[in-house]
């Protein structure tokens, strides 16, 4: 890893602070929803020449492989559109001109003020919440001082570098940098100036930069999360069943499951025209064809270990015990589809080991998850139908803060409540006249 | 119990009179180990259930690496015995946290069992033939007639320990006062010990003597035998600074200092060969009568040398339960650089927790939510 030095953190954050003056006078918001627009557009021609340099650069250290750093570009720059930017906008600030200029607001006049300098700490291997932070950042025309992830030194770099691609003076408000998290000095260094810090990883990291960060500084902190889906007796008709095995192994395949959107167990309800062994057996085969097409990547020993650790341990068991079922990739450890007849709710070891567990509705489905409710990402669920609803208002109440069609739950809107929160509208103060 | 039972057992143990300096060449253990897994597949119901499932059964098995490993995990769910359980002369349970089910190993014999410690122990630990008095900072077999490793320290002290061999662990407390006074006798009398344990009881044992400003230059000819890891223990060190430590503050220096790999599973131990006569390496060997194979968990094939992966134990002693086991700790493989020229392994820890790549949150961050 090439890290940083002090100075070049100073530099960069008075760099990008000039930048963000010139910047905030001259672009309106929506010329900057244009570039970023166009600079997202750019990647998603199978020929683009960030898609080359991504797939050369980003396998080694995500470990996924290169078809999932394709999907990865696909879903990430897929999302990012001038719509999705502008009603992210909208949405989240009432219009999206308050960037701009005074706007009217029930009686009086308003505008948003950006932070001046936004500081994000990057964690994990997954691109797509760095590149949507970065856009945010840029969005705002703030200052932003990116460290990144060991594990994705890759996509913010070259992502600025697209953005350069189409509007240079833009792409100067932000900086990718790179410094071991444990090197103190360089990380009070960057956030001590900070307006607003964006972080991402486990609590332990992110309660220590929240110490770190100056007390006037708006701090937004993104936890690892766990996501699971529900599957309703509805959803298990001989019609349906092969689209939603399908959605299901997307969901469960995408990014090796090593997102926080990664479900760790579907739970289907019994008593539909087939049962959960149905969908076990349907959900190995759907995962046997993604991985033909989108391959797991590499793994370390350890990690392999664990895979086999879990697999083997439930293999032997499944030859004695009827309460068990393993559907498993019938060479290398590539994934596996683990049927368990207990109601507990059993994280997975990741890397595509998937747990099928039945369900008698949605209501033990609530207590199963009762104690770990807060940690709860998303819920997918099939079908999303009135039942659905109810269920989904009972998550809501436990503090789970999305619940979506399976198929969808890699896929949230640029304008999603990540983590029960929005992405901008609390980075902004408001100016109000009249 | 029949009489094909008792001649393969006999056999087995026959086989480990031999002692530890011949080795068994590839096709003797290889009758041996198929002869095992035929006998294992006939009478464990839930392993044959297992070998017939992966399609690995005595009839297509044509060599011991084909034979089909069990996880360790499974000692947990299932009573994995080739005898009636109720058979039993002694049951084992793995000591892991009080959350998980405790594995469990049924013991047909104690014969068996004591033939695999005995000359193992013997060769590796006191090959010297020194009867030294024996400070075990482990609860007594009358203590915890559950550990295995309580059952072979009482059979260890029995053979090669003084009279005045003591264990100090009492209701499930190291009593450190009582080792230091002991320790303290010793030296005045220059006498060596052989202190015994495990790797927890000796950080137990270090910070109390640094906490009192305790030193000890015990006499040469002093050793120790370390076990076990951390297992979800609070306080951990790693294997340099433990032994420095014993070497700074008892005097016994790191090349006596002997680390043992065992596990309730298993009724052969795996040890450093820092104190052989003959070849002296940092590395483990197995005895003539077990064998140790390194697994890439990628392909679930043999690992390279030099090629970390998981370590598997085909041990001949396990006869009457399962002798091929596959482990959750990680190992390699080095080419022994001593004149017997054999493969020599290390462990290089429990396989445990990888670091999260992505923002997933894992089966450890649940647990302590």
């Amino acid at each position: 890893m090439m890290s940083a030095t002090i100075e070049q953190i100073r530099e960069a954050i008075s760099r990008t602070r000039e930048a963000r003056e010139r910047v905030w006078q001259h672009r309106t918001t929506d010329a900057v929803i244009t570039a970023l627009a166009q600079a997202a557009k750019n990647w998603l021609d199978p020929k683009s020449p960030w898609r080359k340099r991504a797939a050369e650069q980003a396998t080694t250290p995500t470990g996924f492989s290169e078809a999932m750093v394709n999907e990865a570009i696909d879903l990430t720059f897929g999302a990012i559109t001038y719509e999705s930017l502008g009603e992210l906008l909208d949405r989240e600030l009432g219009n999206r001109r308050v960037l701009d200029e005074f706007c009217l607001r029930g009686r009086v006049q308003t505008r948003a003020m950006a932070p001046r300098l936004i500081v994000h700490f990057l964690a994990g291997n997954v691109p797509m919440p760095g590149i949507v932070s970065i856009c945010g950042g840029l969005l705002l025309r703030s200052a932003n001082l990116v460290k990144m992830s060991t594990r994705d030194p890759v996509f913010p770099a070259l992502f600025l570098e697209s953005v350069r691609e189409v509007d240079a003076e833009l792409a100067d408000c932000a900086a990718t940098l790179d410094w071991p998290r444990g090197e103190l000095a360089l990380t009070q260094a960057a956030v001590g100036d900070a307006d607003a810090v964006i972080a991402y990883g486990d609590d332990h990291t992110i309660s220590a930069l929240r110490q770190l960060a100056p007390p006037t500084a708006k701090f937004t902190g993104y936890g690892h999360k766990i996501s699971f889906a529900v599957i309703a007796k509805e959803a298990m008709t001989e019609e349906n069943l092969p689209q939603l095995a399908q959605a299901a192994a997307f969901d469960a395949s995408v990014y090796d499951q090593q997102g926080c959107l990664s479900p760790h167990v579907f739970y289907v309800e019994e008593r539909g025209q087939f049962g959960p062994r149905k969908f076990a057996a349907a959900l190995a085969d759907a995962m046997a064809a993604y991985q033909t097409r989108v391959p797991r990547g590499q793994l370390s020993v350890e990690e392999a270990a664990q895979v086999v650790k879990f697999r083997t341990g439930y293999e032997f068991a499944a030859a004695s015990d009827r309460r068990l079922g393993v559907w498993a990739s019938p060479t290398g450890n590539d994934y596996a589809v683990i049927y368990d007849d207990s109601p507990a709710f059993v994280p997975s070891c990741l890397n595509r080991i998937v747990f099928v567990k039945p369900t008698d509705g949605y209501k033990r489905v609530l207590d199963a998850i009762q104690r770990f409710a807060s940690s709860v990402s998303t819920v997918g669920v099939a079908p999303m139908n009135e039942r659905a609803l109810a269920f989904a208002s009972d998550l809501a109440r436990m503090g789970v803060h999305r619940i979506c069609p399976i198929g969808q739950m890699q896929r949230p809107p640029l304008s999603w409540h990540h983590d029960g929160r929005p992405n901008l509208a609390d980075l902004v103060n408001w100016t109000d006249l009249g | 119990m029949d009489q094909a039972a008792l001649d393969l057992e006999h056999r087995i143990l026959a086989l480990m009179a031999r002692g530890m300096v011949q080795p068994t060449t590839d096709e003797e253990f290889d009758r041996l180990a198929r002869e095992v897994f035929a006998f294992q597949y006939e009478r464990c119901g839930p392993y044959r259930a297992y070998c017939d499932r992966v399609k690995l059964t005595p009839q297509n098995v044509a060599h011991w690496k084909q034979i089909p490993a069990v996880p360790t995990s499974a000692f947990k769910n299932f009573g994995l015995t080739s005898f009636p359980v109720g058979e039993a002369v002694a049951e084992f349970h793995t000591s892991g946290t009080t959350r998980e089910k405790a594995g469990k190993q049924y013991l047909r014999t104690l014969e068996l069992y004591e033939a695999a410690i005995r000359p193992n122990f013997a060769a590796h630990l006191v090959p010297d033939n020194a009867r030294l008095t024996m400070m075990i900072l482990m609860p007594s077999p009358h203590e915890a007639p559950h550990s295995s490793l309580s059952h072979m320290m009482g059979v260890v002290a029995r053979e090669f320990g003084t009279q005045n061999s003591e264990f100090y662990v009492e209701d499930g407390v190291l009593h450190v006062e009582r080792v230091v006074r002991d320790l303290s006798e010793a030296q005045v009398a220059h006498q060596p010990v052989f202190l015994l344990g495990t790797a927890f009881a000796f950080v137990h044992l270090l910070d109390h003597l640094a906490r009192q400003g305790l030193k000890f230059e015990i006499s040469p000819g002093s050793r120790v035998m370390e076990t076990g890891g951390f297992k979800g223990r609070s306080r951990e060190m790693p294997k340099a600074e433990l032994y420095g430590l014993i070497e700074r503050l008892i005097g016994i220096p790191k090349t006596r200092i002997i680390n043992e790999y065992g596990m309730t599973e298993l009724s052969t131990q795996f040890y450093d060969g820092s104190l052989q006569v003959d070849r002296q390496t940092d590395g483990k060997a197995a005895p003539p009568w077990a064998r140790v194979v390194i697994i890439d968990p990628n392909t679930g094939r043999e690992a390279a040398q030099n090629e970390h992966g998981l370590i598997r134990v085909y041990d001949l002693a396990n006869m009457w339960s399962i002798m091929c086991i596959q482990t959750e700790d990680l190992g390699v493989t080095r080419v022994d650089d001593s004149a017997s020229g054999t493969d020599s392994f290390e462990v290089l820890g429990r396989a445990a927790g990888a670091e999260v790549r992505g923002c997933s949150l894992t089966a450890e961050d649940l647990k302590t939510s």
